[in-house]
């Protein structure tokens, strides 16, 4: 650039300035144009000016050029956006093949091991279960209950439990009731005798013990019971 | 300039609660007044931030705005202002960390696509020192220079944007124009040095 330190100011800079820019008048500029070829001065800072000028408007033109496009900042391109697709979606198999591809030897060890292991456990279980009786529900509990042949086997037992202890008790009372008629004579023994015989008979459960019982028993049907009243009738008849 | 007849209209529509109106009156002008922040500020982040700071101080103004003047004077005005104290600020935070920074993106930029090595890294320091002498003007100069030169306003419009006669926006810019080849002076001997 052209050294202009030295150089001397004419007092025409803002019409310099005009005819640099080009808003200078028609007949002004003329004028100015033909003031250049005489004054040194002039002419000297308009080459100086225009090349400033002439660097400015380059750094201004590549440098908003480039900002340019930035701050318009377009909608992209339909070429562009169908480019630009969504990431698709593995499948459940497509996962488990990434995974193994990545995945270390040792991870893929310990993972067939575990399936393996749970196949093994499935079929263990699976088996056992099919073994297994069906439960009818659980009766490990105070509210258990009974199939009916358990409870036909029940009432079996207890009636012909009760059946012996009456039994018993028969067979002892006539063995008393002899040793007494031998001791003690007279109307007292008969009486005694009179009530043993009372007792001989073959006594049933009364309506408390059958409750008791179906409680102990947990019978609820109403049938068990009619087989109850069934094998004991006498006691449904009131006591005189 | 086509659209200065209806920017006032455009005010009077935003005005009267149209939301199109004043976006378009961004969409109008959001270049030029990027410019004239580029050219203030000389960093395209700077810019940026004051153009937006611009036209949402016009937006919070819109009711003061004068008729009497252009739409176009007046955004320019506000975004002088803008940039102005932004520069303050960053004179006050001593943001001169940033500067190198600044110039080496702004010199990116100012890298022609298919230019040669060699040509490429003279772009780069004249860009370099352009925007440097450009920068270190003083802002009454710098922001006649920026109208003239990135906004190629005219004489008569800077004078309406800045408010002052048209006699001293010439002389501001020949003095300008003297300070900006002293400096670039400055950095040719400094190169052939």
């Amino acid at each position: 650039m052209e050294d202009t330190r030295e150089r001397p100011v004419c007092h025409r800079a803002e019409d310099l300035v005009s005819y640099l820019y080009g808003e200078a008048g028609g007949t002004d500029a003329l004028d100015f144009h033909q003031h250049l070829e005489q004054c040194d001065a002039c002419r000297s800072e308009y080459a100086v000016f225009n090349q400033v000028h002439a660097s400015i408007q380059l750094w201004r033109n590549e440098a908003l050029g480039a900002a340019f496009d930035q701050v318009a900042m377009p909608e992209p391109a339909t070429e562009a956006r169908q480019l630009v697709r969504p990431e698709r979606k593995l499948s459940a198999l497509a996962a488990v093949r990434q995974f193994f591809s990545v995945s270390p030897l040792w991870l893929r060890g310990a993972t067939a091991f575990a399936a393996l292991l749970l196949c093994v456990l499935s079929v263990m279980m699976v088996a056992r279960v099919r073994t297994r009786p069906v439960q009818i529900a659980n009766n490990s509990g105070p509210e258990r209950l009974y199939t009916q042949h358990e409870l036909q086997d029940h009432v079996n037992k207890a009636v012909e439990q009760v059946r012996n202890d009456l039994l018993a008790q028969q067979t002892g009372v006539n063995q008393t009731g002899v040793k007494q008629n031998e001791t003690k004579p007279g109307s007292k023994s008969v009486q005694v005798a009179t009530n043993q015989r009372k007792e001989l008979r073959p006594r049933g459960l009364n309506r408390q013990e059958r409750e008791q019982l179906a409680a102990d028993l947990r019978l609820t049907s109403t049938a068990d019971e009619d087989d109850l009243l069934l094998a004991f009738p006498e006691q449904d008849k009131p006591r005189q | 300039m086509e659209t200065a007849t209806n920017d006032e209209q455009m005010v009077e529509r935003a005005l009267s609660g149209d939301p199109e109106a004043f976006g378009e009156i961004v969409r109008r002008w959001e270049r030029r007044i990027f410019a004239l922040a580029y050219g203030m500020l000389g960093r395209e982040e700077d810019a940026r931030d004051a153009t937006q700071e611009t036209f949402m101080a016009a937006f919070r103004n819109l009711r003061g705005f004068r008729g009497d003047a252009k739409v176009s004077s007046w955004l320019h005005r506000i975004a002088v202002n803008q940039c102005i104290t932004r520069q303050r600020r960053a004179k006050v935070r001593g943001e001169t960390a940033l500067e190198d920074e600044a110039e080496k993106n702004a010199a990116v930029f100012a890298l022609p696509v298919d230019a040669s090595p060699a040509r490429s890294a003279e772009a780069v320091e004249r860009s370099k020192a352009v925007r440097r002498a450009v920068i270190s003007l003083p802002p009454d100069l710098r922001q006649v220079v920026v109208m003239k030169e990135f906004e190629e306003l005219t004489f008569q419009q800077i004078a309406e944007v800045l408010e002052i006669p048209l006699s001293t926006v010439k002389s501001r810019l020949y003095t300008a124009l003297r300070q900006l080849q002293m400096r670039l002076q400055k950095f040719g001997d400094a190169d052939v040095a």
